[in-house]
């Protein structure tokens, strides 16, 4: 049962979202437009808005993911309005702690924050408590919130239930069914857990060392290795909520039969959660004091983690639109492309992901060019596919609007051209996460400039999008029921 | 064919290839198009692809993970060790062991087609060792972590100025951060 | 089959041979007593001296190159740490139970010992029939201490040599592959083993400060790296998970209950 007040907090995410969005885009615009010497920023102003860039777009879309869920699990469950509301105070709360340390305070140790790079302050001193304690605030908010999801899934579905056991009996139909999206929303919010818990250990871990005053020493390696299970799992996780969204929503509104969980959709979901546990290995490639054996264990976890995305998800929205009649919408049509540009990232990721490769590609322009296209072109889409839908819910009305080709346009020109220059300047060994390019790599000057004009053409399909969108979330506001 | 413009192009390739696809599947559902009809035996439509990219992926795996930066040049005796310490924002590079608070930079020059190794660690944050040619191509790089030594072997096939730029985000002086080495 | 259970039984599994599977992988020590001269003259050919054995005189290299060899330079008449730099080592390659060739040739850096005297030096730690270990003398003590950067003093008032306790671990082809200064734990050695056998050895740590819950720690009693707090700390989060779950489904457990009352 959806409630007037669900739907209220809904359109406060939306919007606040789809704001912090415009905003971080524009600082990442700003970045290129430095990048290829069109402005001009001092390198702490512009690791700065790098660090806000990276932590803001990750917490936007995370908590996109997990408000959309949110929301459909009313469809299944009782869901608490109370903790939606509670989690969506506070991460405001969180936000402009990080912004106000990294913004004000020009804390500027990247959205990693990689150990012990934060505690060499070169900013405002209390600039780094403020970053990790705004992080530990969004982290334990979260955890809290994904920790009620869960158990609203739990009070109507059994644990064997929730991750769909009895589905894997290719003969049987099970007595009670688990919607995929149960299963999927299950499977990533426990991985959503699991990797929120690390934040908190991983803080505690920093604080420790910061209160000491050097009393207690962190082993950098251990570190690492906690920061890119956080960062790396909730990345992946964020995305694999948009496409339980995706489940649920894009038959819906095709006009096409709800989709069912058979034994391999079960069966693909369940791996997927041991795969996510393991593929971040493949962040510490380069350091060779890792074990080798888990640098193999990263390569083989991230080949994996491709076949149950691929067989089942991919597999299963071709088969969903082949050959039938579909009624194309705004929503189903950002689902789609949102798919295809996923699949598109992955390949990138793919080729990242194997050490061979990594060895010259490893922090090249090739690193954001990947996460950039299954972000911007994947999860985003998917969760404005999502708002689309939701926004259509607030304005009780099942027509939903025509994908403008003119919007389509933006999108795809301005996204993929984006991230193209980054694939073209990651090939040319052009680092990441440099201000200006020294004068040996110069190429990523005139790519820079280039990605910041193909993303301010995206930026303009947001804008149009956010307008749309704004109509109908404040409408919401204005319902009496 | 050197490895970043052939991951460029296999990218760029199955990235169309994924693109067709994608607006085939999106006419045949257009309701002008006839004669289209939806998949049939979904099931063992899967299995077979399950099969196929299973294989594709089980073949590169086994032929790229040999040529992993452990196991390269691992049967051979360096002709020369070059010690590596990375600091915010510059590289020392020396003959001799560097120890944390004897600051020691040498010119360095290696061998041309013998195998060089690279004892890199950072004496304050992470830092990256990334190794690029005359022609500004990154060719081998390893972290340099506090703490620990990683060893990187390396053949150069050609002579010339090399240069190490820093890739591990390191601070405000990250982009700054390079240093030079000859291969004769 | 109940489900549930057998979802219980999976995860105490899966737990478990993840924890092997880290078992496996231990791969280096931590040690404090680190000396940055172990890292000179590595990959440096050791001078091919002539050295004077039972069977006569002969070229160091006929001993190397036959197979991989741990030098080890004492003098009989020392009262400090020749004694428990051999003790030691004779212990832990005892211990190890190495199945790799490789041999360990002690060679006194003192012009006044004679070969009988380090036949009796061999007796002492009973390896004077040890086919792995050979006691030997030679007259160009300068050319061979130089080649890996030993300097002995000798202090006149004690009458001994101030020096310290040093392993050359050299490959077939005489190169130094790896150093060990003072008297280390056996990870060092068998780290040795491998170099001398031509493994390359990815890296290693440097000494380092109290450090809190590193990956793998030291143990000076068995001389091993052993799992620490710090694995532990990476396999936390996903066993306080699922303790979460738990305690999740039995409140949902009990919500039911109370529901269908």
């Amino acid at each position: 049962m959806t409630t007037l007040s669900l739907k209220k907090t809904t359109s406060a995410w939306i919007i606040t979202i789809l704001v912090l969005f415009i905003i971080a885009i524009s600082f990442g615009i700003t970045m290129r437009f430095n990048q290829g010497r069109d402005i001009n920023l001092n390198p702490d102003t512009f690791y700065s808005i790098m660090t806000v860039h990276g932590v803001t777009m990750i917490g936007i879309w995370s908590c996109a993911g997990m408000m959309a869920v949110n929301y459909l699990l009313s469809r299944y469950v009782k869901t608490s309005v109370k903790l939606n509301v509670f989690a969506y105070a506070f991460t405001v709360v969180g936000v402009l702690m990080i912004w106000a340390s990294t913004l004000i305070g020009k804390f500027h140790a990247g959205w990693t924050f990689l150990y012990p790079l934060p505690f060499r302050v070169a900013w405002a001193k209390w600039g780094t408590p403020l970053f990790l304690w705004g992080l530990t605030l969004l982290a334990v908010v979260w955890l809290v919130w994904a920790i009620g999801m869960v158990a609203q899934i739990l009070r109507n579905y059994s644990l064997s239930e929730s991750l769909a056991f009895q589905h894997l009996s290719r003969t049987k139909t099970p007595a009670k069914e688990t919607p995929p999206f149960i299963l999927i929303s299950f499977v990533s919010l426990i991985g959503i857990i699991i990797c929120l818990v690390t934040a908190a250990i991983l803080m505690a871990l920093l604080f420790a060392e910061y209160y000491s005053n050097g009393g207690f020493v962190n082993d950098p390696l251990l570190v690492k290795n906690l920061t890119y299970f956080f960062g790396h799992t909730i990345a992946n996780e964020a995305l694999y909520l948009g496409l339980a969204t995706l489940y649920e929503i894009m038959p819906e509104v095709s006009g096409r039969p709800k989709f069912k969980t058979t034994w391999y959709v079960a069966l693909g979901w369940q791996l997927s959660l041991f795969f996510i546990l393991t593929a971040f290995f493949h962040h510490l490639y380069m350091d060779f004091v890792q074990p080798i054996s888990f640098q193999i264990i990263g390569q083989m976890a991230s080949y994996l983690a491709s076949i149950p995305s691929a067989v089942v998800t991919v597999l299963s929205v071709i088969f969903l639109v082949f050959g039938n009649k579909i009624k194309w919408n705004i929503v189903n049509g950002l689902f789609f492309l949102g798919v295809t540009g996923w699949i598109i990232g992955g390949i990138g990721a793919l080729i990242d992901a194997t050490i061979s490769n990594n060895i010259v590609l490893h922090n090249t322009l090739w690193v954001p060019a990947h996460f950039h296209t299954y972000n911007a072109m994947g999860n985003v889409l998917f969760s404005l596919a999502f708002f689309f839908w939701v926004g259509n819910e607030f304005v009780d009305s099942k027509d939903y609007s025509k994908f403008n080709k003119l919007l389509l346009a933006l999108l795809i020109i301005g996204g993929f051209g984006f991230v193209i220059m980054f694939y073209i300047g990651g090939a040319n060994s052009i680092p990441r996460r440099y201000s200006v390019y020294p004068k040996e790599l110069n190429l990523g000057d005139i790519l820079a400039t280039l990605g910041g004009a193909f993303a301010s053409v995206y930026l303009l399909a947001i804008l149009w999008i956010f307008i749309d969108l704004m109509k109908k979330c404040i409408k919401v506001f204005s319902s009496a029921r | 064919m050197k490895v970043q413009l052939f991951v460029l192009i296999l990218f760029f390739s199955s990235a169309s290839v994924i693109a067709l696809i994608a607006y085939y599947v999106f006419r045949s559902s257009q309701p002008t198009t006839t004669n289209k009809e939806s998949v049939k035996d979904p099931i063992k439509k899967r299995g077979i692809f399950l099969f196929i990219w299973f294989f594709i992926l089980a073949v590169i795996f086994s032929v790229t993970l040999p040529k992993s930066p452990y196991y390269i040049f691992t049967d051979e005796t360096p002709n020369q060790v070059v010690y590596v310490a990375a600091r915010q924002f510059f590289f020392m590079l020396a003959n001799e062991p560097i120890e944390p608070n004897v600051p020691k930079m040498e010119k360095i020059e290696v061998p041309v087609n013998k195998t060089v190794e690279f004892r890199v660690t950072s004496f304050d944050v992470n830092h990256g060792f990334a190794i690029y040619n005359e022609r500004s191509e990154l060719v081998t790089q390893t972290q340099a972590m506090p703490g620990y030594v990683n060893k990187l072997r390396w053949k150069f096939k050609e002579p010339g100025n090399y240069k190490i730029f820093c890739l591990e985000y390191c601070g405000a002086g990250h982009q700054l951060m390079q240093s030079s080495f000859v291969v004769k | 089959m109940d489900i549930y259970r057998f979802n219980e039984k999976m995860y105490k599994s899966i737990f478990i041979c993840t924890i092997v599977l880290l078992s496996n992988y231990i791969s280096f020590a931590q040690e404090s007593n680190y000396n940055y001269d172990e890292e000179k003259d590595i990959y440096k050919v050791i001078s091919n001296v002539t050295i004077e054995t039972e069977q006569g005189n002969q070229k160091l290299s006929t001993i190397y190159e036959t197979s991989p060899t741990i030098l080890v330079l004492i003098y009989t008449r020392c009262y400090g740490i020749c004694n428990p730099l051999i003790s030691n080592l004779s212990e832990q390659i005892q211990q190890l139970d190495i199945k790799k060739d490789f041999r360990v040739l002690v060679v006194s850096f003192d012009a006044a010992d004679r070969l009988s005297d380090m036949e009796r030096y061999a007796q002492q730690f009973d390896l004077q029939n040890d086919a792995r270990w050979i006691f030997v003398t030679t007259k160009q003590i300068k050319p061979l201490i130089e080649s890996v950067n030993f300097n002995p003093k000798w202090d006149s008032t004690i009458q001994q040599f101030d020096h310290n306790a040093l392993l050359v671990g050299l490959n077939t082809n005489g190169y130094i592959t790896k150093k060990i200064i003072g008297i280390r734990g056996s990870n060092e050695l068998q780290a040795m083993l491998k170099e001398i056998n031509n493994e390359f050895i990815v890296s290693y740590p440097l000494p380092r400060k109290n450090m809190l819950f590193s990956c793998f720690t030291y143990n000076p009693t068995t001389g091993k790296s052993e799992l620490s707090i710090g694995l532990l700390v990476m396999l936390a989060p996903a066993l306080i998970t699922f303790i979460i779950v738990l305690s999740l489904i039995k409140l949902g457990k009990k919500q039911r209950k109370t529901l269908v009352k």
